[in-house]
């Protein structure tokens, strides 16, 4: 407990300075919500008109397709608010400068995984929040237990969505890249912005039980719909189990490879 | 002209020297094309569906095209020099005796060329494997000059973004911004005509359907009646941007100060 308090005070004080740099770029600020709302509505335009020529999304109507868009923003910027100084991870480790983080009293993920919250995504979480509680009232069937099982499916996600990230800092010590792979890993995520039916076999299986997008970004939607069969919740979650363990896995070998480059 | 071929060459070398970068860069553009192949190849795909004008052999020429095109196109190394405005590297460029637009220009060529090459191949794995029966491309040297225009005014407008570093070190939101936009409203994403008839015309007067959308709808060979029109204002674009961007690089040039080089 008393580690537990130590280590929530290290967050917040990280967390402030994260929010202090981020008022230093106040044009910064604006450009980037502009871009990211764009982006938002875009999007929001771009599956109206899918729907709107077809009815390709087999068996959802507009309002859960939106939904499985709402889930994905919902996801991606919950991960990107928690794990934004991952991006920053390559400096670090060209720069040697990871060797005074290792060296450190606290666990080095206190600061290389969420020591750089993302205030600019957490301003725009409470709109996407309420945009999803909207169009989720519209649902007639919707119960506490599928609203329950949502939440509970989304925290898994963003457990899952902590493995790849602790994937990506570990490759980015074995092989100094970090910007690429942490972009490879966005743009499939994105595949989760329409339900998950829409994609063909084999690339549905591929990303949904090999790089589990699909169980990331499509199951929440469909738990609250009450599609999802309860095998499936059992996969999810110890999916997420198995992708955390490997991560660390892969995380305390990439450690015992590393050697500082710079400093 | 010696010189700026040399640099073409560098440029390539760079880019084999760093090679597991340029994979991963790949992979990544792979990605991005495939993902939105692979949903309109679920739309269209397989469907005898009328999506627009479009069919299902020219909707998915049209977003291979694209994504080809885009390569060549939207493909540069002038996002690097915001940054060497703001370290001061800038500097080492006005004392050589080189042009610095004629030097980006030489370093976007080999960029350009190595991403196409490459680009060529992965869509051709995309079209092998879903069996495609894509558009024979028509018209390709109108196609090809619209591309010119497109590929300057990108040029431009990419090099405009980065000599704000002349005045400001937050560089990367305004980028962020026009990447955006440049995303949805140059037909990345589906053929611009798709939008309603008034936003498609307000769209025409701005600078980003001559990227590489017109380039690749007069590819699968439906060249509008405005043609002529298009191309005066792809022009248009091309002297607007030059003009613009000449002007902030004289500006900032007079306004830049460094130390320590």
């Amino acid at each position: 407990m008393e580690q537990l308090k130590r280590n929530l005070k290290i967050f917040i004080l990280f967390s402030t300075f994260a929010l202090k740099s981020t008022f230093q770029a106040r044009l910064g600020i604006i450009f980037f919500i502009a871009g990211k709302i764009l982006r938002f509505f875009f999007f929001f335009f771009f599956i109206f008109l899918i729907l709107s020529k077809t009815k390709v999304v087999t068996g959802y109507n507009f309002t859960q397709a939106a939904i499985f868009y709402l889930t994905f923003n919902l996801i991606d910027t919950a991960s990107q608010i928690l794990f934004r100084e991952v991006y920053r991870f390559r400096d670090y480790v060209v720069s040697g400068d990871l060797d005074l983080i290792l060296t450190r009293p606290f666990h080095p993920f206190l600061k290389v995984l969420l020591g750089g919250v993302d205030f600019l995504d957490l301003f725009l979480l409470f709109p996407y929040l309420a945009i999803t509680f909207f169009f989720a009232a519209k649902l007639p069937h919707i119960t506490f237990q599928s609203s329950a099982f949502y939440l509970l499916l989304v925290l898994n996600s963003l457990l899952i969505a902590t493995g790849f990230h602790i994937l990506v800092l570990a490759l980015g010590i074995l092989t100094t890249n970090v910007d690429h792979t942490m972009m490879i890993y966005r743009d499939l995520s994105t595949m989760g912005r329409f339900p998950f039916e829409i994609y063909k076999e084999p690339i549905r299986g591929f990303f949904t039980f090999i790089i589990p997008i699909g169980i990331m970004m499509s199951f929440p939607p469909k738990a609250l719909f009450q599609l999802l069969s309860p095998g499936f919740y059992l996969l999810s979650f110890l999916l997420s189990l198995v992708i955390i363990f490997l991560s660390l896995r892969l995380w305390d070998y990439a450690l015992k490879q590393y050697q500082s480059w710079g400093g | 002209m010696r010189k700026y071929l040399k640099i073409v060459t560098t440029t390539f070398k760079e880019y084999s020297a760093y090679r597991l970068n340029f994979i991963l860069w790949r992979l990544r553009m792979f990605i991005s094309t495939a993902i939105t192949f692979f949903l309109w190849f679920a739309v269209v795909g397989g469907k005898n569906i009328q999506f627009g004008s479009y069919k299902e052999s020219s909707l998915l020429s049209y977003i291979l095209f694209a994504n080809l095109l885009y390569e060549f196109a939207m493909g540069t190394r002038t996002v690097d020099v915001a940054g060497e405005i703001n370290n001061g590297v800038i500097i080492n460029y006005l004392l050589k005796p080189v042009s610095f637009f004629k030097y980006y220009l030489s370093r976007d060529i080999a960029d350009k060329l190595l991403n196409v090459f490459f680009a060529i191949f992965e869509i051709g794995i995309l079209v092998i494997y879903f069996k495609v029966s894509l558009v024979i491309p028509k018209n390709i040297l109108l196609a090809f000059l619209f591309l010119l225009n497109g590929t300057f005014i990108s040029f431009f407008l990419s090099l405009m973004l980065s000599f704000l570093g002349f005045w400001t070190t937050e560089v990367w939101a305004p980028r962020f911004l026009f990447f955006m936009i440049v995303a949805f409203l140059s037909g990345a994403y589906f053929p611009l005509d798709l939008f309603p008839g008034p936003i498609y015309h307000l769209l025409l007067l701005t600078p980003f359907p001559y990227l590489y959308y017109l380039p690749t709808k007069i590819l699968l060979g439906q060249v509008d009646s405005i043609i002529v029109l298009e191309g005066a204002m792809a022009t248009v674009w091309v002297f607007l941007s030059y003009k613009l961007t000449r002007l902030m690089w004289d500006r900032g040039n007079k306004s830049f100060s460094f130390w320590g080089r």
